[in-house]
């Protein structure tokens, strides 16, 4: 009678733990080294989010690099004023003569920063008042749950507009913080709900045994096991984000001094771009615009699969 | 004739990111019309994928590879989803695993059924009676007429698990396929719709597929054993035969894990070590790592299901032998196991009973208030219970879901406080402590919890969670701390440690994640261990092997332990004393071999008829009202 070999190249665990462990831990060591974020793998998987994230990412080399692709400034004026398509100017200057194609090249950088931060500020607002309130519950999850439910009934589109066109002063800032402002509430209340299931898990009381306080069983145990949610919500305010400035700079409440997609569109409506004919000015910010929007659409199939396992495609 | 026959039937996995892995290897058996077969393996051996792909119900990535499937002479492995409907429930029926939760909620037991009917009339009939026929189905699973007008979050576990057996006899079937139907529920609520099962299945003739990692249940239960490893059917015998002589190695090993808590000397047996990796290639026996017996020849030479004995078994040993497995039968049974762990009937040579307790428990009570409109109504969870606790000992409280068992456990680690009584902790009076010093006395006292999946954060690796009771209670760096938690998993078996501190909880397997968790109890030196069911969550044949772990670490630590269960045979094994406690009362305590062996109190007398005990007559309790203690939730 023999007794048990090992087929692994360590010694065998005393009591139990196996020998067919060894081989195990190199296959998994492997795997592990230069390994992309979880999520970012499951966002690559699908197709049509694959798709989205390249176009996302021409979006993001134009305004990187819009010094070097915009063939001129986008505030200088002076060329022909009203000019239809020409080999000079792709798709014709502006009622002042500045050259469309370059304005819409600098537009991108307005539109993915506009995205970016406001995404980012109305995720940590979302974020904090969610978690806080849905982990600590009692007054605290009252009073913040109040202020939750006002954010969400409150009518977004007449608030940013009072809002732009009331305050003192003008700018990007402005939209951004009107945009954060208006709509962090959504997210926030998804967030509370997700904590209030993760709260009672076992790890958490795991935690409290092994000594952690309130802000690290937070921050360390339950908001990385909501990584997915976190994402989500901050494609999704930032898809809002681009969109809302748009919508404002068409109003007319953005600011002029920054060349966005919006205030290009304001323009053309002002400057009377279909009663001279030139279509480009008002069609090519449009397109841009609806093209950045898909690209945000597409990645949100990803992100739907992010939240729920059963879209997963493998 | 046969009536269902599985042919080189293979099903593979072949997830996107990782080696494809082949879940169930060329298996090959047959079921008669009218017959009770088991499926045993413990997790992960492929026994639940068998059972999805004979129903059809695998999933992307998923998918039969090779082999057929005929169901009654005719071939279903490749039939698409609107020729299988019909088949579905009216001829092959299921009882899912998860069967609290196959129920829909939103519509009367009624309804379920009235929608089983409709989705089958060829075999319900145009007009079927839906209360006439649902009313005798909920009976022969005994339940009442009356829970047709229920919903399914007015009934308890048990009752959803009755219906849900009755909903898969509603068309009767001639197959049914019970994988695990009795997981998570009270042992005696297990026992009682097993047996109820049974006798169904003698009156109605339905084959059944049972499939379960309780060989004791399925030896109990089947005609004939059909043992899977590692995706292979490794041994097939008539239950009978098995008990007497199990062909397979891992079949003997799986076997060992039974002993009567009332013997003078209980031994159980555990098979160490793990399953391969199914996504390589293996050259020899696929058990051989593991196999206590093996020779020189298993590790090189795949061995061939072939018969031996009144059945078959896949085993060099035994196909070597003239006389079907005489070699494996002349070891004597505990030597061709891997690990044994006993406990006779001397008192353990650990602490004494007459130490000073480090903790005393005194007329301890507890009562929840519950207000519901206007009305309040009190439930009195735990009343006046006092115990004590000793270093070097393990005092086990049983009692059935819902008598305040987890109750005490919350009082005494400052999770909640009792409404009356004392708790005291050396000098301390643990039922007044405020945050901070709640902190501190935590130290002292450290939890092992039921669920092995959930007590460990999935996003955090092994040396993060220990590490935290290190650097918080002992004021440990980071490094000290890092070179103490490898000290730990030394500790609880987990050797070597390197492997295993950089892994996330999903890389171990059930048994190594609850090693983990003792582990993290053990981290800041605590004089005291409440175990809340740490074995109840893992397959039963690993459990002796933390059982023996536990024992270990109260040996050589001088820990006192709470340890909260209703597995008596487990509780024979470790504990000194046992205290039995129903309702919030406590009815019997004492020590354990009189406790057990003697024991007075009807609960205790129906866990013990409940432990299975292969190849002997369960004795019955006729003084026992047969009605199982189902407590339908307040408010229905």
């Amino acid at each position: 009678m023999t007794t048990p070999s090992s087929t692994s190249m360590t010694a065998p665990a005393p009591t139990g733990a196996g020998d067919t462990e060894g081989v195990r831990v190199a296959a998994i060591a492997a795997g592990r080294s230069n390994r992309l974020p979880g999520w970012f793998v499951i966002l690559w998987r699908n197709g049509k989010c694959r798709f989205g994230l390249w176009m996302l990412l021409a979006f993001v080399l134009v305004a990187v690099f819009a010094p070097v692709i915009a063939p001129y400034g986008p505030r200088v004026d002076d060329f022909g004023l009203s000019e239809g398509p020409t080999g000079a100017h792709w798709l014709g200057t502006t009622a002042r003569g500045e050259d469309v194609f370059s304005q819409i090249v600098y537009g991108a950088r307005t539109s993915l920063l506009v995205g970016t931060v406001a995404g980012v500020l109305s995720t940590i607002v979302a974020t904090a008042v969610g978690l806080t309130a849905g982990y600590l519950q009692g007054t605290v999850d009252e009073v913040l749950s109040f202020f939750i439910n006002l954010g969400l009934v409150v009518p977004v589109l007449p608030l940013m507009i009072t809002l732009a066109a009331y305050s003192p002063v003008k700018g990007l800032g402005l939209i951004i913080a009107v945009i954060t402002v208006t709509g962090w509430a959504f997210g926030a209340r998804i967030k509370r709900a997700q904590i209030i299931t993760l709260r009672t898990r076992d790890y958490v009381t795991a935690a409290k045994f092994a000594g952690d306080g309130t802000a690290r069983i937070i921050a360390y145990e339950i908001a990385p096991n909501m990584m997915s949610l976190i994402v989500v919500g901050f494609m999704g305010s930032a898809l809002g984000a681009i969109g809302a400035e748009a919508g404002l700079a068409f109003l007319g409440l953005g600011d002029p001094a920054t060349t966005s997609w919006g205030t290009m569109l304001n323009q053309a409506s002002m400057g009377g771009a279909m009663t001279t004919g030139q279509w480009a000015w008002l069609v090519a910010p449009g397109i841009v615009l609806a093209l950045l929007i898909t690209a945000f659409t597409l990645i949100n199939f990803g992100v739907d699969a992010l939240s729920n396992p059963h879209l997963r495609e493998d | 004739m046969t009536l269902l026959e599985v042919e080189n039937l293979s099903v593979t996995y072949s997830p996107r990111d990782s080696a494809a892995v082949r879940a169930v290897d060329k298996v090959d058996f047959g079921i008669e019309e009218g017959e009770f077969v088991g499926l045993l393996g413990e997790s992960g051996c492929g026994k639940s994928t068998l059972g999805h792909a004979i129903l059809r119900l695998l999933e992307k990535p998923a998918a039969i590879t090779g082999g057929s499937i005929t169901f009654d002479g005719r071939d279903i492995t490749h039939l698409d989803e609107d020729e299988l409907r019909p088949l579905r429930w009216a001829d092959l029926s299921t009882v899912f695993q998860s069967s609290m939760n196959s129920l829909n909620p939103v519509i009367t037991v009624r309804e379920q059924f009235a929608d089983t009917f409709a989705a089958h009339p060829e075999a319900a009939g145009d007009r079927p009676d839906v209360d006439a026929r649902a009313g005798e189905l909920l009976e022969m699973v005994s339940l009442g007429r009356d829970v047709l007008r229920r919903y399914p979050h007015e009934l308890s576990g048990g009752m959803k698990q009755r219906v849900a057996l009755a909903l898969a006899l509603a068309l009767r079937p001639r197959f049914v396929l019970l994988d695990e139907p009795t997981t998570g529920l009270d042992v005696v609520v297990q026992r009682d719709i097993l047996d109820r099962l049974r006798e169904l299945q003698r009156k109605l003739g339905f084959a059944v597929l049972f499939i379960s990692h309780d060989l004791g249940t399925v030896m109990e239960m089947a005609d004939r054993v059909m043992v899977m490893y590692a995706g292979e059917i490794v041994e097939d015998q008539p239950a009978g035969d098995m008990i007497e002589s199990q062909l397979h190695p891992y079949s003997a090993g799986l076997l060992g894990s039974y002993a009567d808590p009332r013997d003078e000397v209980v031994q159980v047996a555990f098979v160490p070590g793990r399953p391969p990796d199914l996504s390589r290639e293996h050259a020899g026996c696929l058990f051989e790592p593991r196999c206590p017996v093996s020779v020189d020849a298993c590790r090189t030479e795949h061995p061939e299901l072939l018969p031996a004995g009144r059945g078959q078994a896949r085993c060099l040993l035994v196909e070597q032998s003239p006389d079907d497995g005489a070699l494996l039968r002349d070891v004597a049974p505990t030597d061709r196991l891997g690990g044994v762990f006993s406990a006779d009937s001397e008192p353990r040579a650990r602490g004494a009973a007459d130490t000073e307790p480090v903790m005393v428990v005194d007329g301890v009570g507890k009562t929840y208030r519950t207000k519901r409109g206007v009305r309040t109504t009190t439930t009195r969870a735990v009343d006046d219970v006092s115990f004590a606790l000793r270093p070097g000992r393990v005092s086990a409280l049983v009692g059935q879901s819902g008598s305040g068992k987890t109750t005490i456990a919350r009082l005494i680690t400052g999770v909640e406080r009792p409404s009356s009584g004392t708790i005291r902790f050396k000098d301390t009076r643990v039922d007044t402590l405020r945050r901070r010093a709640m902190r501190r006395y935590r130290r002292h006292v450290q939890l092992v919890f039921q669920d092995p999946f959930s007590a460990l954060n999935p996003t955090r690796t092994i040396a993060y969670a220990l590490g935290r009771p290190l650097r918080n209670h002992l004021g440990m760096t980071g490094e000290q701390a890092r070179q103490r938690a490898a000290e730990l998993l030394e500790t609880v078996g987990l050797s070597p440690a390197e492997q295993y501190l950089d892994k996330l909880p999903g890389q171990l397997s059930g048994g190594q994640r609850q090693r983990v968790v003792i582990a993290r109890a053990l981290a800041p030196q605590p004089e005291v261990i409440v175990a809340d069911e740490p074995i109840s969550m893992l397959d039963v044949s690993i459990r002796a092997e933390i059982v023996e772990l536990l024992d270990r670490l109260v040996r050589e630590r001088g820990i006192a332990m709470l340890y909260i269960t209703h597995d008596l045979l487990s509780a024979r094994l470790l504990a000194d004393e046992v205290m039995v406690l129903n309702q919030g009362v406590m009815v019997e305590h004492g020590p354990t071999l009189e406790v057990i062996g003697q024991a007075r109190d009807a609960y205790t007398r129906r866990l013990l008829a409940a432990i299975p005990r292969p190849g002997r007559s369960r004795e019955s309790w006729p003084d026992e009202p047969p009605n199982e203690a189902e407590r339908v939730p307040a408010g229905s």
